[in-house]
């Protein structure tokens, strides 16, 4: 009786550990098996939104030109960023993307309001756009912290490092640089020769100005297999708060920023930069009332310039006449819309993937914008 | 009569053990069989869309048959280090109509060792017609001469 009572007490031992086993060993192998079915749904999602986001106009197809475009405009029906007017695809409309430039004064879309229309509520994403490779100084300090441009009085040097994006430096980069610069009354463009990187993806150069700037603005249109990229960088410190510069269509609009000093300023030179070589003024202003800013009655300046759009300006140098605290009235150079976006990474918009968590997912694809060629990467991960 | 009692009692318990057994593996087994979609399908799948993608940027950036029918094959290298994400190593072979090579120096990034080893070695082919050459300012020539472009891709 007492053997029996001990056999069973074993048989409930041996059952109830395989028992607790199998609770432990089944649902494990179940996880995984969901994590991957996880994983695999959310390739699919991020596939899927990127394709729209890259390939749909959106509905209005036009909704980036909008004017006037509210914060998180609600007539905005469906999300997408491709160009309506481009024949092939992963053509993006510069109009479109900068309505995801957060800060933007004439309104943007938010993360949130974007997350809504992809329909990705319960998910996190980002969508980053970079240039094909890297432009730095030759430390490799990207060029949106540090500028590569020295000024000695009236000598302007530049020395940068091209890499790709993994950091293996690029021999033969073709870099061709313009300078734009003005001091005092006085305003003048310069072109240099084409010079090559060397077999460390270094180049420098150096040139006597015709006098010793207070503004200048370096133009380093860096090709690799003629894949090019343009870098817009200051060699002084940018004046702050002269005027907000945006396109919409092909009207340029300037609008007063609430800064001090406040007094009047004229715009005098607008130059589109596009991805010609040439520079072109396409507006000599004349220092009367049409061309003025101020806090009064002409807190915003715009031009139409008919077909602007269509020659794909990425950004606009800009001379105004204008008052500098301490220094009093000079010409001023501003560059714009993406000043301190253009040389590194050009945006990244949305949250911070945590790249090290596995469930994140990562796609990528050349885009156009502006005839230039980027990298647009998406990251969808599930909160 | 007691030994006997015990016996079958210890049969039971045998028993009990090989049924909880195998209901343990059938559930095991059941789950490493079912639902298991394989990554490959998908890892190949973007993989040819990446390719596909960067060989018609540069088809339409009008760089693709400049390279090709020139033989600039370091531009080409260097276009495709570029454009095609960092991780990514690629291996471009150019074909005559007629199937014979036309690069001689391999047109290659990256381990050769992992094309070799790799389970998930994505294949994109993509046609050209001619490279169209100018005559003068208004007029172009274009000479029917066909080239098969294979990329083949495999992550890093």
């Amino acid at each position: 009786m007492v053997s029996a009572v001990y056999d069973h007490l074993v048989a409930i031992v041996i059952v109830g550990a395989i028992f607790i086993s199998t609770v432990v060993v089944v649902p494990t192998l179940s996880f995984i098996n969901l994590q991957t079915v996880d994983q695999h749904q959310l390739r699919n999602l991020a596939v899927n939104i990127f394709n729209a986001i890259l390939l749909d106009t959106g509905d209005p197809v036009d909704w980036g030109s909008m004017d006037p475009f509210y914060m998180n405009d609600t007539r905005i029906r469906r999300f997408g960023l491709a160009s309506a007017e481009a024949s092939s695809p992963y053509v993006l409309d510069p109009d479109k993307v900068q309505r995801l430039v957060v800060g933007n004064p004439l309104n943007y879309c938010d993360y949130e309001y974007i997350r809504q229309l992809l329909g990705l509520e319960g998910y996190g994403f980002q969508l980053r756009i970079l240039p094909p490779f890297n432009v730095t100084c030759t430390d490799g300090t990207p060029i949106t912290e540090k500028s590569p441009i020295e000024i000695d009085e009236d000598e302007l040097s530049y020395s940068i490092k091209v890499t790709y994006l993994d950091g293996t430096p690029i021999p033969n980069a073709r870099v061709y640089a313009t300078i734009v610069y003005a001091s005092g009354s006085d305003f003048a463009i310069t072109t240099r020769p084409v010079i090559y990187t060397d077999a460390l993806g270094i180049c420098s150069d150096s040139i006597e100005l015709d006098f010793e700037p207070e503004d200048a603005i370096v133009i380093l249109r860096t090709s690799v297999a003629d894949v090019v990229t343009l870098i817009v960088t200051f060699g002084t410190t940018p004046a702050d708060d002269i005027a907000e510069i945006n396109l919409v269509g092909d009207t340029l609009i300037l609008t007063m920023p609430d800064a001090t000093p406040r007094g009047a300023r004229w715009v005098d030179y607008v130059i589109p930069i596009t991805n010609e070589e040439g520079l072109e003024f396409i507006y000599n202003g004349t220092r009367s009332n049409d061309d003025k800013l101020n806090y009064g009655s002409f807190k915003v300046w715009y031009k139409r310039f008919n077909g602007l759009q269509k020659r794909n300006p990425v950004v606009f140098i800009l001379a105004f006449w204008t008052v500098i605290s301490g220094e009093g009235r000079r010409e001023v150079l501003v560059a714009g819309p993406y000043q301190n976006l253009l040389g590194y990474t050009v945006f990244e918009y949305g949250e911070s993937p945590n790249i090290a968590s596995s469930s994140a997912v990562r796609i990528q694809r050349n885009v156009i914008i502006a005839g230039y060629t980027y990298i647009a990467e998406f990251w969808l991960w599930k909160k | 009569m007691k030994k006997l009692a015990n016996k079958s009692a210890q049969i039971r318990v045998i028993e009990v053990f090989l049924a909880s057994f195998i209901i343990a593996f059938a559930f095991s087994f059941a789950n490493i069989m079912t639902g298991l979609p394989t990554s490959p399908k998908y890892e190949e799948t973007e993989l040819e869309k990446v390719g596909y993608n960067t060989l018609y940027d540069l088809d339409k950036m009008g760089l693709l048959s400049r390279f090709i029918y020139n033989e600039e094959w370091t531009n080409l290298t260097a276009a495709l280090r570029v454009l095609l994400p960092y991780d990514v190593y690629f291996n471009l072979t150019i074909y005559y109509l007629n199937g014979t090579k036309v690069n001689h120096p391999p047109i290659f990034y990256g381990d050769p060792q992992a094309f070799s080893d790799s389970k998930y070695v994505a294949s994109i082919t993509y046609g050209l017609v001619n490279c169209p050459s100018r005559v003068n300012a208004t007029y172009y020539r274009a000479i029917y001469e066909p080239r098969t472009i294979i990329l083949q891709l495999v992550r890093r």
